[in-house]
Formats: structure tokens, C-alpha cells, sequence
């Protein structure tokens, strides 16, 4: 029914015809007739715009309506260019922050994983928290204990990480494998990129061997040539083919370069590795059979666990109080980055509200200059809906320009969030920009603009004589001033409490990184030279070891060259690096009850203290005659002398190391603890053997007179000029470790310290606007002041004890507010609270920002011009 | 032909009203909107005068809303005229406004002449 343009054009030309017909019929001038004929129709295109807006729907009236309110907005905000940049600034921070950790809290905890029917996956651990082992992993027996005889499991697919040298692919390195049964990759439900996965067919001993490659692996060093599939290369001891290319997934548990059958690796063909019940080192994976439910198979996992347990008692000690947990692996991927990230979530959360307190505080003071023509528009006959269009509308632009700039700002925001959250979840590794980020800035925009609108207050006809409807100035009243510093305090408050924990990361990682370690750090250059299979004991392998040593001893720049088994922190996270043993000294018996001392165990070549600058205490240093088949002995550090030999004499003692044949040693001599484990060193239990007795080792330190990184390529040459095939990287001065090492930490604490960086910014802002608008409202009463001879200095320290009381006020509440916040969270998590000097830093910073923030409209106060003060009103 | 009035001396259509005019207008069979300004100003002496502006934008709520129909017809001016007929629902709507008008006379005019309603 709905007429077009042209039909209403025929209406008014028939109307126009008729009318022109009588007033011809009339007597009238036939010209003169179509003039009046016009005159007397009126505004054409008023009527006909009348008439069209009837078939208009309802909302687009409301919305055309309210984009003219939006450009009326525009422009107004446009002659207000600082309010509207800060408010655009803050609300931009505060939006791009939430935006970019949701998008993380998105990746992480929301998306599904690839794998096929992911929520079928379930993860299967074992734990001994009696003795502090989170995951104890599981041994072969186990394993084949749960395939014979649970029924709601399809299939098990298991999971083993052993370090492999390969060969015939670039460099030789040492990469990290993936060791897995047949039905791994059809357990988890991953296809291949390229080529084939394993299947059951690779399974056995006389299987060939074969591996898949990751995609990461493939893509980042091999640049995704799509040549390798079919290629043969030596993997460990053997040759393997590579047969395929895994679909880009997630990792889990870690993250290796190849995945390949048992073949490739000698260990998982060794009867331990079969028989031994103890030897524990398999990840386990299981897929619900079809019907069953996860329950019904967490339930029959544990039921059986316990009839395993309780069959093969000697094997789980009492005290270990071992243990099985079953979670689906999307869960388990998940978990350890829960808490951090709502602990993020909570800090944008109150960065937004910090910047929509400002951005509330800045509307608010720009309503009460607004006051005036709102009174009138409101006595004009505008209603309150109008009115407070015209507030959203504001609030749109402003929203709309904040989302759309924090939205930019959330980019960089997401790479920095994703590799924080990475340490807690490998997920966050593929975490991007999504168009999510784009939608929840939307959002956020849309509520923010909202409650704007709602903020100020709007004439009332029933109360008329609040409004200076006559002058249109600005009139503060004490609510609307009340309201101003409320917001002020509240974002100073919130602010305290962000400033107090990222003070207090910071404090832990200045101390770290100021803690005295006992090495030499400029000037070691350290290198991974992984051994082969067969370790040491092989002469041919001993020699090049040697003769890499000496030679590189001999170029220039060299001042020391030795070998040992253990990169300071940069091999303390590595699984089987880290040993520790049990041991016994001479003379000295443990307590009732009490276990045998524990302590670390390392190899080191001759001069290897001397190398890293380990003093050494007493005695002697190992030499080229602690051979295999000398005397046994050792060099211990000097907690282990103090805490063990009486009087801390324990030169010439023995010491009993238990591992597979206990021999007692002879200590020959005591070097200073040095904490190889953690960078904040602590007294330190180690027992270092000679490399040749031991038969293990795999690290090279050299120690060089100027610039260490310019020797990574001369030693290189030497090594590859004895053995072509013999690994060698991971080059690195111990500083460069333990930057490295302290990386997460620095992440840790510049993400916290950039939102509270924000949440200062703001603050001050926020500060300066309530104290800028309070001074330039006050403009009449400072003029009177000055006029009745009150001095310009009075004033300047007037309007600056006012900044201070809001910071005063502020940060007592946040500092109570975040005491009682911290005893609540620590009935459910272990929170640390901010110590002394953290505090007190966060206060004073937020008092000095205080007063810079005070002290424009400070000094603008102490500088109005009297006579047109008092003319202004 | 009615007097000419002043414009001052015809008065001002009463918000809502004009609906009323138009719906009753339309019983004595179709018209176009030229005829029904007509027939408006000269049913009422020349008192009440509708202007285009109002008058346009009223029948095309009316038929919105289900009340009249339109058809095209040739004019009496010889040239193509959109014609507006009342529907049934116009035509209960009628007797609906009828009455309320009725009662709102009454009502006004208790107010405006209390001794005319004692007596």
C-alpha cells in the first residue's frame, strides 16, 4: 500500500489541478490563479516530506533522530576538543585492555581444541602430592594394566619426551621427540598436514622407524618444504623416515619438534622400560569408548588405579600418597592458566573502572556547564527522553571514537597478554586478534556510552529554580561536587591498589636480578653439546670431547675451557637434568624417621670452577687423573661440609652417593654453594664428580677474555672439524641465561606494571579534570578572594591541599579496600601482600602525581584577573 | 459559495479532530483529498479550514492504519486523482469517534456553562 515517490507527486499535481480549475471557474487570472493555487498548497516538500514520514517505521524515526543528535554532537564536541581527546583517550585504554585479555580468555579457556570430538578426550595423571610430585607420570606395567582392563576407554594412546640426535636435516642438533604408541594421533583425533601419522603397524620392535614432524617444527625451520615427507634421516641411534607433517595443534604436554615410534628410541625397547613398574616417564591419553561417559570412565580409571596400587603395594610407597586424576584435555590444557587470567580480567576490569569513573567525572562536569542550555531546551518543551538523547548521543561519538582506538590499541595488548598466558597454557601460544576483540570493544562502548547518559542529572520542570535557565552559567552545586570527587577518590583508590602490586612484582624482580650469584656471568660462554647414546664411556666420543677442549683452550681470547653436566637455570626446568640423589656421609646419622640428605648431582671437567669463578674453599680441584678406574671422588659444596661433618671438615672423608652401585667417595674438595637452580641463589647441597667417572656430561663453558659471543663461531669450527655430526648449540653467555630465565618475570611484572601505569594516567587525569573544573567554576569566588586582599599564594596552596585530601582520602580507601580484598583472597589462593616498601612507593608516586596533577588548576586559580572575575557574572 | 472568512475568525481544528472530519466526510462515498478540504470548509460555514500541509499526511495515517482505501481515478479537472473510500473497519471507527465526541461536548460543556446543566 505504500505509496512511491511519483504517486505522491500525482496527488499533489491532482490536488494542484482541481484547486487551479475552481479559481479559473471563479474568474480568476489564469497566471495569477497558479500562483495562489501554490501559495495556498504551501510548503511542497515539507507536505510531501510529512506524508512520507507516516510510512516511516518507528525506530528509524528514533534513529534518524538521533544521528542529527549525533552530528549536533560532533560539532559540540568539536568546540570542546580537550574534554573529548581525554575522554577518547581514557575510555580507549580502558576498552582496549578488556578487549585484549578477553580475546586471550577467549583463546584459552572458550575455544574448542581441534582435535576430533574433543570433549571424548580425556587426560590421565598421576601424582604423588605426599611427596610433592604433581605428575609422576606412568610406567609401562601401569599402562598395559589399564589397556587389559578398562572398558569405558576405547583406546589409549601414550606419550613419552626424550631429547634425540637428528641428523640429515640442516644442522645435527638435538631435538626434542615425541616417543608414542600407534594409536596416539587416533586417540587424539589429529590429522596430518601432509603425508601420513603413525598407526599400529609402526608399533614393535621390528617396525622401521618413522616420525612425524610438528607443524610448527615444519614450518618455522624447515619453511614448510614440502620435500621432507619420504625423506631418511638418522633419529637417535638409527635411520627413521620422515613419513608426515602433524596439523598445527596444541602441544601437550610439551612441546616437541618430531613425534616417532618406540623404534627410534633405544630406551623404550630396554627391558626397565617394559618390566619396571617404577620406571615411570609415559604421559597417558584416553578416548571415551562410544556410550560411555566421562564420569563412568573417571570412575572404572580410579577403580582400577587403586586395585594396581593395592596389588603392587612395595612399588607406591605409603608416603607418596599416589594418586590418579582424570580430566577431559581441553580442561587440563586449561587449568593452570584459570586464575591468572581471571586475576587479569579483574585488573582490566578495574582499569575500566577507573576510566569510566573519568570519563563519568569529565561528562559530568561538562553537564553542569550544560546546565543552562538544557534548561532552556527542557523549557522549550523538550522531554526528558529527548534530553537525554541528546546526552547519548554525545556519548556514542565518544564511546564509538574510545572503541574504535582501543580496539587498535588491543593489537599490540594481545601479543604482549598471549606470551604472559603461555606460561600457564600453551593455548595462548595461537592465540590472535579475533573479531571478538572487535565485538566486546563494541560493547563495552555501548554500556559505557549507556551509563553515561545516565550519569548527569536533568532539569526538572518541578524544580526550575536549580538551573540558571536566565544567565546559562555555570552554577556548581555541593552534589554535583560531591559526585566529582567521589570519582576522583574512587579512581585513586583503585589505582593504589594496582600500584601496590605491580610494585610488588617489580620489588621481587629487582631483587632477583640485583642477587649475587657465585658466577662469573659476563664472561662464560656456555654451549649444549648433547652426548650420544651411548655416553662417554665410548673412547672415540671421550676424544672428541678432549680435543675440542684443548683445542678451543688454545684460541685466542680463551682463558679456560671445561665441561660439566649442567647449564645454570637454563637446565633446572629440563625433565632428568636436574638430578638429585640420595646420599650418606661418614659420621654422620640421620635423625629417628628421617630420610637420607638429598642432594644435586653434577659432572665437571678439570678447571671447571675456575671456568665459572666458583671459589674453591679447601682442597683440590678435579685433574685429567680422576679417571675412570682411579679413586672415586668428588668436590661437594660448602653447605654440604658444614651441615654434615662436624666442624665442616670434610676433606678426605667419605661420602656415599645411592644410586645403582653405592660407592663411597673421597671428598678432595669443598667449593662455595652455588645455586645452579634458582637465579635468588640459597644455601645449596651439590656433589660434583669428575665428567669421566660418572660418564656423563653434555655442557661446554668457556670463559673468555673480551666478548664472549665473538668465540660461538671459532668453537663451533673446531667441533665440527673433529665430529661433523656432533650437536653443538644453544650458545649463550650465563647472563644471557638468566635474562632468559627471568623473562617470564619481567613479562609478569611489566603486564602489571603497564596497567597500573594506566590506571595512574587516568587517575591523574581524572585528578587534574575535577580540580580544573572546581577552579574554573570558582573563577567569581577566587576573584572576590583576591579582591578583599586574600594573597595569590593562599589560593595555589588552597586548590593543592584540595588535590591532596582526594589522594589522602583515596588512598587510605584503596589500601584498606585492598587489605580486606587481599584476606578474602587468600581464603581461596595463595596472595602475597605487597610489602612495606611497594606500598609506600605506590602512595608516594600517586601523591607526587596528585600534586603535578593539581598544580595547573592551582596555578590558574592563583591567577585570575580580578576585575573580570567579578564583571563575569 | 460560503463567505469568505478572515483568517482570523476561523479557528483552529482541534488536535485529533481532524481524523474525525476526514472518516465522516468520506461516508457520503469516495473523494479525493482536493474535494474533502472542500467539503470540510463548506459543511462548516467556511468556520474550520484544513490545510494541505495537515490534511495529506492524515489520510495517508488513516489508510495506514486500515481505515480508508485509495484507488486512482480521472478528476473532474480531466487529470489522474487518487480517490479515498472508507473500509468497514473506517466505518466502525466513525461511530467510535462519534461517540466520544459526543461525550466530550457534553463533558466541556458542563464545565464551561455549570448553570445551563442545573436548571
Amino acid at each position: 500500500m505504500r505509496p512511491d515517490h511519483d504517486e505522491l507527486d500525482d496527488e499533489i499535481r491532482g490536488h494542484l489541478a482541481l484547486d487551479l480549475k475552481q479559481r479559473i471557474e471563479r474568474g480568476e487570472d489564469p497566471a495569477a490563479a497558479r500562483l495562489a493555487a501554490l501559495r495556498q498548497f504551501g510548503n511542497l516538500a515539507l507536505t510531501r516530506d510529512s506524508i512520507e514520514a507516516v510510512w516511516r517505521p518507528g525506530w528509524l524515526e528514533t534513529a534518524s533522530a538521533l544521528a542529527h543528535d549525533m552530528r549536533i554532537a560532533f560539532r559540540s564536541l568539536m568546540r570542546a576538543k580537550g574534554v573529548a581527546a581525554t575522554v577518547v583517550v581514557t575510555l580507549a585504554l580502558g576498552i582496549g585492555a578488556n578487549a585484549a585479555i578477553f580475546s586471550v580468555v577467549r583463546g584459552v579457556l572458550l575455544r574448542p581444541l581441534v582435535n576430533r570430538d574433543e570433549d571424548r578426550l580425556i587426560y590421565i595423571r598421576q601424582s604423588a602430592p605426599g611427596v610433592g610430585n604433581e605428575n609422576m607420570t606412568f610406567s609401562m606395567p601401569e599402562v598395559d594394566d589399564f589397556k587389559s582392563r578398562i572398558k569405558t576407554v576405547a583406546a589409549f594412546g601414550d606419550f613419552s619426551t626424550v631429547p634425540l640426535t637428528l641428523v640429515g636435516m640442516g644442522e645435527p642438533r638435538t631435538v626434542q621427540a615425541g616417543v608414542v604408541n600407534g594409536s596416539f594421533f587416533d586417540v587424539m583425533g589429529l590429522r596430518p598436514a601432509l603425508g601420513r601419522l603413525l598407526t599400529t603397524r609402526d608399533d614393535g620392535k621390528s617396525a622401521a622407524g618413522v616420525a612425524v614432524l610438528t607443524y610448527r617444527f615444519w614450518a618455522t625451520t624447515l619453511n614448510s618444504d614440502p620435500t621432507v615427507v619420504g625423506r631418511t634421516v638418522r633419529l637417535g641411534p638409527g635411520p627413521a623416515t620422515i613419513v608426515g607433517v602433524l596439523e598445527p595443534s596444541i602441544p601437550y604436554p610439551t612441546e616437541t619438534e618430531v613425534i616417532a615410534n618406540m623404534v627410534t628410541s633405544p630406551h623404550h625397547l630396554g627391558a626397565t622400560m617394559e618390566k619396571s613398574r617404577t620406571h615411570r616417564m609415559t604421559e597417558l591419553f584416553g578416548r571415551l569408548a562410544p556410550g560411555a561417559t566421562f564420569e563412568q570412565a573417571r570412575a572404572e580409571l580410579a577403580a582400577t588405579h587403586a586395585a594396581f596400587v593395592h596389588e603392587n603395594a612395595k612399588d607406591y610407597p605409603t608416603r607418596g600418597k599416589v594418586e590418579l586424576t582424570v580430566s577431559k584435555l581441553r580442561d587440563q590444557i586449561a587449568a593452570p592458566a584459570r586464575t591468572v587470567l581471571i586475576l587479569l580480567l579483574i585488573t582490566a576490569a578495574i582499569v575500566f573502572v577507573i576510566a569510566c569513573a573519568n570519563v563519568a567525572n569529565l561528562i559530568l562536569a561538562r553537564s553542569v556547564r550544560r546546565e543552562g542550555e538544557l534548561a532552556v531546551r527542557a523549557a522549550l518543551g523538550a522531554g526528558s527522553g529527548a534530553l537525554r538523547r541528546t546526552l547519548l548521543a554525545e556519548g556514542l561519538v565518544l564511546c564509538g571514537a574510545g572503541a574504535a582506538l582501543g580496539v587498535l590499541f588491543a593489537q599490540p595488548l594481545v601479543a604482549v597478554v598471549a606470551r604472559y598466558a603461555a606460561r600457564f597454557s600453551i593455548r595462548a601460544l595461537e592465540v590472535t586478534v579475533d573479531s571478538s576483540v572487535v565485538w566486546v570493544g563494541a560493547a563495552l562502548a555501548l554500556a559505557a556510552a549507556v551509563l553515561l547518559a545516565y550519569v548527569p542529572r536533568l532539569p526538572s520542570t518541578s524544580a526550575p529554580s536549580g538551573f540558571g535557565l536566565s544567565s546559562g552559567s555555570v552554577r556548581i552545586t555541593p552534589g554535583t561536587s560531591r559526585r566529582l570527587r567521589m570519582f576522583a577518590t574512587t579512581q585513586i583508590a583503585f589505582s593504589f591498589v594496582l600500584l601496590a602490586g605491580a610494585g610488588m612484582l617489580l620489588t621481587t624482580l629487582v631483587a632477583r636480578q640485583a642477587a649475587n650469584t657465585t658466577y662469573d656471568l659476563r664472561h662464560v660462554l656456555v654451549f649444549d653439546m648433547p652426548m650420544p647414546a651411548t655416553g662417554l664411556s665410548d673412547p672415540k666420543v671421550l676424544g672428541v670431547y678432549e680435543e675440542s677442549a684443548r683445542r678451543i683452550g688454545q684460541l685466542p681470547g680463551v682463558e679456560a675451557v671445561a665441561t660439566g653436566s649442567f647449564v645454570p637455570w637454563r637446565d633446572a626446568g629440563d625433565r632428568g637434568s636436574g638430578i638429585n640423589v640420595r646420599f650418606t656421609a661418614e659420621g654422620y646419622t640421620p635423625a629417628d624417621g628421617e630420610e637420607n640428605p638429598r642432594a644435586r648431582l653434577r659432572t665437571a671437567s678439570p678447571r671447571f670452577f675456575s671456568t665459572l669463578s666458583v671459589p674453591l674453599i679447601a682442597g683440590r680441584d678435579f685433574t685429567d687423573e680422576d679417571r675412570r678406574g682411579g679413586e672415586l671422588v668428588v668436590i661437594v659444596s660448602q653447605s654440604i661440609a658444614q651441615r654434615f661433618f662436624p666442624g665442616g671438615e670434610a676433606l678426605n672423608h667419605h661420602l656415599n652417593v645411592l644410586m645403582s652401585q653405592p660407592l663411597p667417595r673421597r671428598i678432595v674438595g669443598i667449593v662455595a654453594d652455588a645455586d645452579d637452580e634458582n637465579v635468588a641463589g640459597g644455601p645449596t647441597l651439590t656433589i660434583y664428580h669428575p665428567i669421566q667417572q660418572m660418564g656423563f656430561g653434555g655442557r661446554l663453558f668457556v670463559r673468555a677474555a673480551g666478548d664472549p659471543h665473538l668465540l660461538v663461531t671459532p668453537v663451533t669450527r673446531i667441533v665440527r672439524a673433529l665430529a661433523a655430526d656432533q650437536p653443538l648449540e644453544r650458545a649463550a653467555t650465563l647472563e644471557d641465561v638468566r635474562a632468559e630465565v627471568l623473562s617470564p618475570e619481567r613479562v609478569n611484572a611489566f603486564v602489571f606494571s603497564g596497567f597500573a601505569g594506566i590506571a595512574l594516567l587516568i587517575a591523574v587525569v581524572g585528578v587534574a579534570g575535577v580540580l580544573a573544573f572546581s577552579v574554573s567554576a570558582r573563577t567569581r569566588e577566587f576573584g572576590m578572594r583576591l579582591a578583599v586582599g586574600c594573597a595569590p599564594r593562599d589560593l595555589l596552596t588552597r586548590v593543592l591541599s584540595e588535590g591532596a585530601t582526594i589522594a589522602v582520602v583515596g588512598i587510605a580507601t584503596g589500601a584498606i579496600g585492598g587489605y580486606a580484598l587481599a584476606r578474602v583472597a587468600r581464603m581461596f589462593a595463595s596472595v602475597q601482600l605487597p610489602s612495606a616498601v611497594a606500598v609506600t612507593s605506590a602512595a608516594l608516586v600517586l601523591m607526587a602525581a596528585a600534586a603535578a596533577a593539581s598544580l595547573m588548576p592551582a596555578l590558574r586559580a592563583s591567577r585570575v584577573d580580578v576585575m573580570e572575575a567579578l564583571r563575569s557574572e | 459559495m460560503a463567505r469568505d472568512l478572515g483568517d482570523n475568525e476561523r479557528l483552529d481544528l482541534l488536535q485529533g479532530t481532524l481524523d474525525m472530519l476526514i472518516l465522516r466526510t468520506l461516508q457520503w462515498g469516495p473523494q479525493h483529498g482536493h474535494g474533502i478540504g472542500q467539503a470540510i470548509q463548506a459543511q462548516s460555514d467556511d468556520m474550520l479550514k484544513v490545510e494541505t500541509g495537515s490534511l495529506y499526511p492524515a489520510l495517508h495515517r488513516l489508510v495506514k492504519r486500515g481505515w480508508l482505501k485509495w484507488e486512482w481515478d480521472v478528476s473532474e479537472a480531466n487529470q489522474r486523482a487518487k480517490y479515498y473510500r472508507l473500509t468497514a473497519a473506517g466505518k466502525a471507527q466513525l461511530s467510535r469517534e462519534k461517540n466520544r465526541w459526543s461525550q466530550l461536548v457534553v463533558a466541556i460543556g458542563r464545565i464551561m456553562n455549570p448553570s445551563a446543566n442545573e436548571k
